[in-house]
């Protein structure tokens, strides 16, 4: 029994993942960082520990190209799917398709709407009441824009899904973003919308892609107080990733009071993330997913849907730290050690030796420069934004307040 | 980028015997710190450029800040000497003024403001009034031609400083099909020059590492190496 998964205890929610192949197709191209292998090389973790059962299993349903054209610009749909035929034209250029970060490849359109598919599903079963929470690990594109590829996004997943919820469901949500970059597309996608709050902890646009993702990104108008960045220095280790996520997320969370949360679990906060500077280790991205469940427990009654995301170690870090995801969300235990079986059917394909445990040991890695200054840089910065936000949030619950006030004495 | 880029065109303008204290109101009630005072604008009410037909003859004669009224009527060395709040505010405006041309590249005007320590200027086209541009516009400026509305990652790239490095170095980036959004040059000398670059890509460490076995010195993103 050493390499299976147990149930943690108590009667255990409902709980989805959203799967099929087809969501394997959204790969940009063969030498590309963004790797759909991903999926698979999680996905046979999760069974090879015993975690994921068959019947966790959950389609991926429709998704109408009106649903789509709520979230992007029809003339961008439009120039996608003529991309995706072999017609892209000069125009492409100018929707940020065709670049180094977004080559077009056959079939785009159709493989980009299947992810984004996953996503509406999974946000489906958990606001209809069928599940309680729900994964898709294909999703997280975050930095698709309303009329532009960018960030090897070409479609928002995560902004169709949190429509979904909103638009037919009537709930309001807060997005949650664990990617080391800052989901600008989400955020600029709701940033003065009332009923989504944007969430981000990631490496500070000082020194990564977007560049955005500032403390004084705050929302606009009927979104002021509604987007909540927080930006961590390079080099940021568990201690203070951890620190810096309980001042900020619970006390969000608290006064916006969602009735779902969206989590993106990028896995590429980890140390060994090719494409930046974070030093975070399984362990601690496992607690955040784990604190982020106990949140959703405490405040939307449980409902949560968490995709991936970006992650470009895929066989060392993506499929440990997804099974961390799954395990969080799922309410299981994972075995401490990396199943053989597993290690074996993938020894293979792997540039470097697999792990050959689920957790890793960040004492053993080399020491990161200006430790003290990175920890006490994050404190200061998280102090300042709570500091802001909280002013913030005190003039929204007295407008809500008056506008309650108001409604009671109106016309009925 | 030139000031009539930048500046603001509709000027709120006052007239030099406006009372002292009315103009307090007035930085009070329309959250502007600074007024152009023409001429022709006596004691009456404050009006926007443009507005009038007589602009063209309308001579400028002076400026207030918000610093020289803040002041005025206080028990203070600094204070104007017998000026009271009910005076002419022409009692207390800057002349002659400093004042910048439409087409003047708004570094040279920043560095007008910076020098005589001011926070901003009437923008003259000859004797007319066409606008107003601060510090604040400076500021604005700068972050647009800094590129950071665009989703990009920062690199900086030293160069020799000689005719043509530059260009080589956009042609590297260019063969890896990125847009680079702002080139800004953040430190010089006579050997070499330091170029921060914004560039359309999520994976700067790839493209660094590409820069490099090109022969480029890059300065950031630092390598990695994958713990064992
Ligand atoms: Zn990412």
């Amino acid at each position: 029994m050493s390499e299976g998964a147990a149930p943690s205890g108590g009667s255990t929610p409902s709980v989805r993942f959203v799967y099929d192949a087809s969501l394997a197709a959204y790969e940009l191209a063969p030498e590309h960082p963004f790797r759909p292998e991903r999926l698979e090389l999680t996905r046979t973790l999760l069974e090879a520990t015993g975690a994921l059962d068959r019947e966790a299993y959950a389609d991926v349903g429709p998704l109408t190209e009106r649903e789509l054209a709520r979230v992007h610009a029809t003339r961008y749909i439009d120039a996608v799917k003529r991309a995706s035929r072999g017609d892209a034209g000069d125009e492409a250029y100018a929707f940020g398709l065709g670049t180094g970060d977004n080559p077009v490849f056959p079939n785009m359109h159709e493989a980009v709407l299947r992810v984004c598919a996953a996503t509406v599903s999974a946000v489906e079963l958990v606001a209809s009441g069928a599940a309680t929470r729900a994964v898709n690990l294909a999703g997280g594109l975050h930095h698709a824009m309303h009329a532009k590829a960018s960030g090897f996004c070409v479609y928002n997943d995560l902004a169709l899904g949190i429509r979904r919820a909103v638009d037919a469901h009537g709930l309001r949500v807060a997005y949650l973003d664990l990617d080391v970059h800052h989901g600008d597309g989400v955020q600029w996608l709701f940033y003065d919308t009332p009923d989504v709050m944007t969430i981000g902890l990631h490496e500070s646009g000082r020194y990564l892609f977007p560049g955005t993702g500032h403390t004084y990104e705050t929302g606009r108008g009927p979104g002021r107080g509604l987007a909540v960045n927080m930006p961590l220095e390079p080099f940021t280790e568990d201690a203070s990733f951890l620190e810096a996520f309980e001042t900020v997320v619970p006390r969000a969370l608290e006064a916006f009071r969602p009735d779902l949360i969206v989590l993106q679990a990028g896995a590429d906060m980890h140390r060994d993330d090719p494409l930046a500077d974070l030093s975070v280790s399984l362990a601690a991205m496992g607690a955040s997913y784990r604190r982020v469940v106990e949140l959703s427990e405490a405040l939307t009654g449980g409902r949560l849907v968490a995709t991936g995301g970006g992650g470009y170690d895929p066989y060392r870090t993506v499929p440990r730290a997804w099974s961390l995801l799954w395990a969080a969300v799922a309410g299981v235990t994972l075995p401490e050690r990396v199943p053989e079986t597993w290690r074996e059917r993938w020894a293979g394909s792997s540039a470097l030796p697999l792990p050959e445990t689920m957790v890793d040991d960040p004492s053993s890695w080399p020491p990161v420069p200006r430790r003290a200054t990175v920890s006490s840089h994050n404190r200061a910065v998280a102090a300042r934004l709570m500091e802001v936000l909280e002013t913030i949030w005190a003039e929204r619950g007295t407008d809500a307040e008056a506008t309650r006030h108001d409604d009671r004495e109106g016309p009925g | 980028m030139l000031v009539q880029d930048i500046m603001t065109r509709q000027v709120v303008a006052i007239g030099p015997d406006m009372p002292i204290k009315d103009v307090n109101a007035l930085m009070e009630q329309r959250n502007i710190r600074h007024f152009p005072i023409l001429e022709s604008g006596g004691s009456g009410p404050a009006r926007l450029t443009g507005e009038a037909p007589d602009d063209a003859v309308d001579r400028l004669v002076g400026i207030v800040s918000d610093r020289d009224l803040r002041l005025v009527g206080a028990e203070h060395p600094m204070a104007p000497a017998g000026v009271a709040a009910v005076d002419p505010v022409r009692r207390v405006m800057v002349s002659p003024v400093l004042t910048a041309h439409p087409l003047d590249p708004i570094e040279e005007t920043a560095k007008t403001l910076r020098e005589h320590k001011i926070g901003a200027m009437p923008v003259m086209d000859g004797d007319r009034l066409v606008g107003i541009v601060t510090g604040i516009d400076m500021l604005d400026a700068l972050v647009r031609m800094s590129g950071v509305y665009e989703a990009a990652t920062r690199l900086e790239v030293e160069v020799p400083n000689r005719p043509g490095a530059l260009a080589s170095l956009l042609a590297a980036i260019a063969e890896r099909k990125h847009n680079v959004s702002s080139v800004m040059t953040s430190r010089a000398d006579a050997e070499s020059v330091t170029f921060v670059l914004r560039v359309s890509t999520v994976d700067g460490r790839r493209l660094a590492h590409h820069l490099r076995d090109a022969g480029f010195v890059v300065l950031w993103p630092i390598d990695k190496t994958p713990t064992s």
